[in-house]
């Protein structure tokens, strides 16, 4: 028996010394079995129990049992200080390569900037209560040119080029040049009204308008948003101090507005409406030099406006004698060049991923 | 509209006014100034100088030496000079020591083979002024040494290029401006005066004038000159007429055009002698007409241009232009001076229909002033005789079969207050009117009426009067508000709301948003509307322009891929691979028969995309792999889920321009079409120069609105535990997956199917495959025992092995 016991006191000695030792994981596993595993040097010992007298087997089971438990806590104690080490090494090794890219399967795409744009000002629009509009780009001639005061022969309508529309291809009974491409959104002023039936009527309407004109700064398909109010006593003052505030909100909060006599066919009085430069300031100059987007005029005319005329109204469906309203237009393709810094109107159409990728 | 200041300054006082102030209030009343062009700009180191004496260069054969005085009482200066054409004592120009030439050159002290020159003499072109280089351009001998040349030629003067709005052709002449310039100001007008000298017999006897067409021609007046003697005009009035951007022709044409510029009237002049009978007639021409105009073209005629005839035939296109057979000529000694008043829209369609337009069909096409026939006619037979010679005979000859009714218009006092949001005193009203001359007729006290003076065309209602006041008092005084109107909630349309969520899903999904032209070429779109063996797919023809840009650019689209196929190509021609882009716009077909409505096409609303190159960029980490079929479906699918789409069926194949066999229809679970997606035909890849492999789709948004919903309904989560299970079945190559699926969906305690696998090969005979599905079964309303799962999972492999649609066999 006291063989047994001092087999059982050297095991002990050398598992704390040999674990004290042990530099990592794998080389713990091994103490554990040449220990504790089944052809263990525990197991040895207890193998020969079997020759003790039964009284004394007890004492050495007891024994052994206290140097098992005693072994398998240096063991995990030994892990656990391992693993401390381990994750200190990790804490204060080498960083991961962070400037890599990250890893994301697919970049997002990109919104034409002229969508960027003009869903901008119909946001813009939609905070002071507009509603939008639409109406087809194939048009007939009485909604784009005559409700809209502009009779058949009259010189307004040098103002703007117009494609016309095949109307035997369409199937209806159509009378020779009586269909056309739209030239302006203001034909969506009648239907909107038509549609409405009574005021109050506020619409913004933005989409794709033609005109028969194709060189560096004009192309044949362009943009515009066009927008109407019509209630009682709306007033050229009304006018005025929304599209004050939609330039304010759109090209920022120091914007000046100037409104200048101007014509359009289906208003009256109508309006040029310049905003200050947006790129120098309205100063004319930028950095030193002459401002090129104003040429030096320190404003930009980006909007057509005025007080809808009466005729266009009673076109529309709505008494003249009662209520009066004001309209407005813009290109969506100045006000995304102005925005953006663009200077090609080409640029727009071409759909080069280089291009689109910027917005 | 060019106007001259100097000439301006002639019928308004200009004194203590800038030309740019002027230029500003001009445009702050609505008549834009669009250009300031100071005449004579760079020309401030030239002065005239008288040559003194001239020899030969002692050391250059063709150069000469001279002295010549530059006035002020400055000693002579030695130039050396090129030129021969002049003699001692003429006066020409000198550009002085310092100066810099409009073309640029700077004039230095300089020795020119050895000859001291303090200056240079200058021709024609060296000023900038002409095209004559031939010599030095040698001035008037009275024009004294010193004149600054811009003086000395008549350049000191400034232009403005006023844009006049098409309502304003009161505004197309000098008059016309001025009347505007005075009442800003506050000043008169100050007419020409027509020193009108007649004499001999009466003009009456001399000529005749009817009119077949007083619809049309509303007076016809005209004058006799006779006696004149053709011959170019003085210089001042040929500068003043090239200023203005007219080209000097003689003296008698040139009248007519200075009195068009100066009052806006458009005259014109026959050669009395080649007018058969003395006798104009005014009527529409007959039908196979022909006449011969100015410019020397035979033009057919409509039988609605309006003729000036003599007594046999026509000789001018009212309004347009002239005819060639009664031209003025250099042998004309009898003018017959023609001034009338033509109504706008038959001037316009003549107009149009010959293409030519004039100054003349410019001015009555927006409307002349029905008061200037006479005055014109008058101030111009004035100036053929001062210029021409010769002697005006007495009296107008004057048809007149629809006198000019002056238009009134009332004006209520409250009416500015009402448009505007800014009263108008009654006194400040008057004032402006008056200025601008309306005269004040009735008043009362709520308004008054005011007669619109002939020349303004463009007035006759009473929110006309309020914009003259209002231009005129200037926009700026006016408050900004923003309108009282009753709060409203706008709605936002279903359909703007799908597609912003579109426009999301394939921003997220890669795609980059294209623009493109609305209409294309025929032939780009002909494979999408054909299928391959050539039958013409259901549904009519795109619908073509009339005028289109050129016939790339001819019909309106009825897809939007074949544009982005374009853009494809182009992308890649510039070595960018990777294109995802989509786009959102309409297409147009013709209608239906029978179809409701008052838009003359049916416009349809779609999204559609084209990919091509790498699955993604080849990065460290991920990508590199070619787009197939499934990274466009992918591209779908994630459009349906941001539509709302839920049930779509996927079935092969899809429209005729894609591959047969990698492309697909998509529809709604209603079994409405929604779209169709797939790889693009090869055939259609090589017409449009793309490589084979190109992924496109199509779908239309109105289809995806009316199909889905934006709004998710919200579903219990399942209490009780599920069970799992996977099984492989090993099928026909041709069986499609949601063949399997369906059939597995069948059994009611499956909650999910998912395709997790799918695998090809050993020891798979060739033309079978082994689908792999996880389902996950369970009840809801207990805890699912494993006996019920495997009962149910047993239906199941039965069902797959007996269903015709699928005969699968477990895999072994």
């Amino acid at each position: 028996m006291a063989s047994l016991l001092a087999q059982l006191e050297s095991l002990s000695q050398a598992a704390a010394r040999d674990i004290a030792a042990a530099s990592d994981e794998k080389a713990l596993e091994e103490l554990r079995v040449r220990f504790l595993g089944k052809k263990g040097e525990l197991s040895a010992v207890l193998r020969g129990m079997g020759a003790l007298a039964a009284e004394e087997r007890p004492k050495v089971g007891e024994v052994a049992n206290r140097v098992r438990d005693q072994v398998e806590s240096l063991l995990d104690g030994a892990r656990e200080r391992l693993a401390g080490a381990r994750l200190e090494a990790e804490l204060a090794g080498p960083p991961i390569d962070v400037t890599l890219a990250g890893r994301r399967p697919l970049p997002r795409g990109h919104r034409h900037p002229l969508t960027r744009a003009a869903e901008e000002i119909a946001a813009i629009f939609a905070r002071l209560g507009y509603e939008v509009a639409s109406g087809p780009e194939i048009e007939l001639d009485w909604y784009n040119f005559e409700a809209l005061n502009i009779p058949a022969d009259h010189p307004a309508r040098d103002m703007q080029d117009t494609f016309y529309v095949e109307e035997a291809a369409l199937g209806g009974a159509h009378r020779s040049g009586s269909v056309l491409l739209r030239t302006h959104t203001s034909p969506v002023q009648i239907r909107a009204m038509k549609r409405l039936g009574k005021p109050p009527v506020r619409i913004i309407c933005p989409g794709r308008v033609y005109r028969s004109d194709y060189d560096q700064t004009h192309s044949p398909m362009f943009h515009q948003v066009e927008g109407l109010c019509v209630d009682e006593h709306i007033t050229f003052a009304d006018l005025k101090g929304t599209l004050a505030a939609f330039a304010r909100a759109y090209f920022g909060p120091g914007t000046r507005t100037r409104f200048r006599p101007s014509y359009f066919p289906f208003v009256e009085p109508g309006a040029e409406v310049d905003v200050s430069c947006s790129i120098c300031g309205g100063s004319g100059r930028k950095d030193g030099k002459r401002c090129g987007t104003c040429k030096e005029t320190g404003w930009l005319e980006v909007l057509g406006s005025g007080m809808v005329h009466p005729r266009v109204l009673e076109n529309g469906g709505i008494d003249p004698s009662r209520y009066t309203g004001f309209a407005f237009g813009m290109g969506v393709e100045r006000m995304a060049m102005l925005k953006y810094g663009i200077d090609d109107l080409r640029l727009f159409f071409e759909n080069d991923l280089r291009f689109l990728r910027q917005f | 509209m060019r106007i001259s200041l100097q000439w301006l300054s002639e019928y308004v006082e200009l004194a203590g006014v800038s030309a740019e102030e002027l230029a500003r209030r001009l445009t702050a009343v609505g008549l834009e100034v669009e250009g300031l062009t100071r005449l004579g700009q760079g020309l401030e180191g030239v002065v005239a100088a008288r040559i003194l004496t001239s020899e030969r260069h002692p050391n250059a054969e063709k150069l000469s030496v001279t002295t010549v005085d530059r006035g002020g009482g400055a000693p002579p200066l030695q130039v050396v000079c090129g030129a021969r054409n002049y003699a001692v004592g003429d006066v020409v120009p000198l550009a002085t020591v310092g100066s810099v030439l409009p073309g640029g050159q700077k004039i230095e002290k300089a020795k020119l083979r050895g000859v001291e020159s303090s200056g240079m003499l200058c021709s024609a072109r060296e000023l900038g002024t002409d095209a004559d280089a031939s010599g030095l351009l040698i001035l008037p001998g009275n024009v004294a040494p010193g004149t600054p040349i811009a003086r000395a030629l008549g350049l000191d003067d400034v232009l403005l290029e006023v844009n006049v709005t098409p309502n304003r052709p009161d505004c197309l002449s000098h008059i016309g401006v001025a009347r505007e310039v005075a009442a800003l100001l506050g000043r008169e007008v100050r007419h020409p005066a027509s020193r009108l000298a007649e004499a001999g017999a009466p003009a009456a006897s001399l000529a005749r004038v009817r009119i077949d067409a007083p619809e049309r021609c509303a007076r016809y007046a005209a004058r006799v000159v006779e006696g004149v003697r053709i011959g170019p005009s003085p210089g001042w009035l040929a500068r003043r007429l090239e200023a203005c951007g007219v080209r000097s022709i003689s003296n008698v044409v040139d009248a007519t055009n200075y009195a068009l510029l100066e009052l806006g009237h458009p005259l014109h002049a026959f050669d009395l002698d080649k007018v058969a009978g003395a006798e104009i007639v005014v009527r529409t021409a007959r039908p196979g007409e022909k006449l011969t105009t100015l410019d020397a073209k035979v033009r057919d005629l409509d039988p609605e241009d309006l003729l000036i005839c003599d007594r046999d035939r026509g000789s001018a296109l009212a309004g347009v232009m002239g005819g060639g057979d009664s031209e003025i000529s250099a042998g004309t000694t009898r003018v017959l001076l023609e001034s009338a008043w033509f109504a706008p829209a038959g001037i316009r369609r003549t107009s149009r229909r010959h293409g030519l337009k004039t100054e003349a069909s410019y001015r009555f096409e927006r409307g002349a002033d029905q008061g200037m026939v006479v005055p014109a006619l008058d101030r111009c037979a004035a100036l053929i005789a001062e210029l021409a010679g010769g002697t005006v005979r007495p009296g107008v000859v004057d048809a007149h079969p629809r006198p000019h009714q002056a238009l009134e218009v009332r004006l209520r006092w409250s009416r500015p207050a009402a448009l505007l949001g800014s009263p108008v005193p009654q006194v400040e009203a008057r004032r402006i009117l008056g200025g601008l001359g309306f005269a004040e007729r009735a008043a009362d006290a709520e308004g008054a009426r005011f007669a619109v003076p002939s020349w303004r065309v463009d007035v006759s209602i009473e929110e006309d009067l309020v914009e003259e006041l209002v231009r005129t008092q200037g926009y700026d005084r006016i408050p900004e508000t923003l309108p009282a109107i009753a709060a409203a909630t706008p709605l936002e349309p279903a359909e703007a709301r799908t597609l912003a969520r579109l426009r999301e899903a394939l921003e997220g999904a890669g795609f980059s948003e294209a623009v493109n032209f609305s209409f294309v070429s025929e032939p780009d779109l002909a494979p999408l509307r054909y299928d391959l063996e050539g039958r013409k797919v259901d549904g009519p023809a795109a619908i073509p322009l009339k005028n289109p840009i050129s016939t790339d650019l001819g019909v309106m689209r009825t897809s939007l891929v074949p544009s982005l196929l374009r853009n494809a190509a182009r992308n890649r021609a510039q070595r960018v691979d990777d294109v995802r882009l989509y786009e959102i716009a309409r297409v147009y077909h013709p209608r239906a028969p029978g179809g409701a409505g008052d838009e003359p096409s049916a416009e349809g609303l779609r999204v559609a995309g084209v990919m091509a190159g790498r699955r993604a960029p080849p990065g460290w980490a991920v990508g590199g792999e070619a787009v197939d079929f499934y990274d466009a479906k992918a591209a779908v699918e994630a459009l349906l889920e941001a539509a709302g789409v839920t049930g779509a069926r996927w079935q092969s194949p899809g429209a005729g321009w894609l591959h047969p066999r990698h492309s697909a229809r998509i529809s709604a679970a209603d079994g409405s079409v929604l779209g169709t997606v797939g790889e693009l035909h090869p055939r259609v890849a090589a017409a449009f120069e793309l490589p084979r492999g190109l992924l496109s789709f199509e779908l239309s948004c109105e289809a995806l609105a009316r199909s889905g919903s934006l709004t998710p309904q919200h579903r219990a989560i399942p209490p009780f535990p599920a069970v799992l299970r996977d099984l492989a079945l090993v099928v026909e190559e041709g069986i499609q997956a949601e063949a399997v699926l369906a059939a597995i969906r069948a059994e009611g305690l499956v909650e999910e199917a998912a395709l997790f696998d799918v695998y090809r090969g050993a020891p798979l005979p060739a033309g079978r495959k082994s689908l792999a599905v996880a389902i996950r079964y369970r009840a809801p309303d207990r805890t699912l025992t494993d006996p019920e799962a495997d009962a149910a999972h047993g239906r199941i492999v039965e069902r797959l092995r007996s269903d015709p649609a699928v005969r699968g066999e477990l895999r072994a």
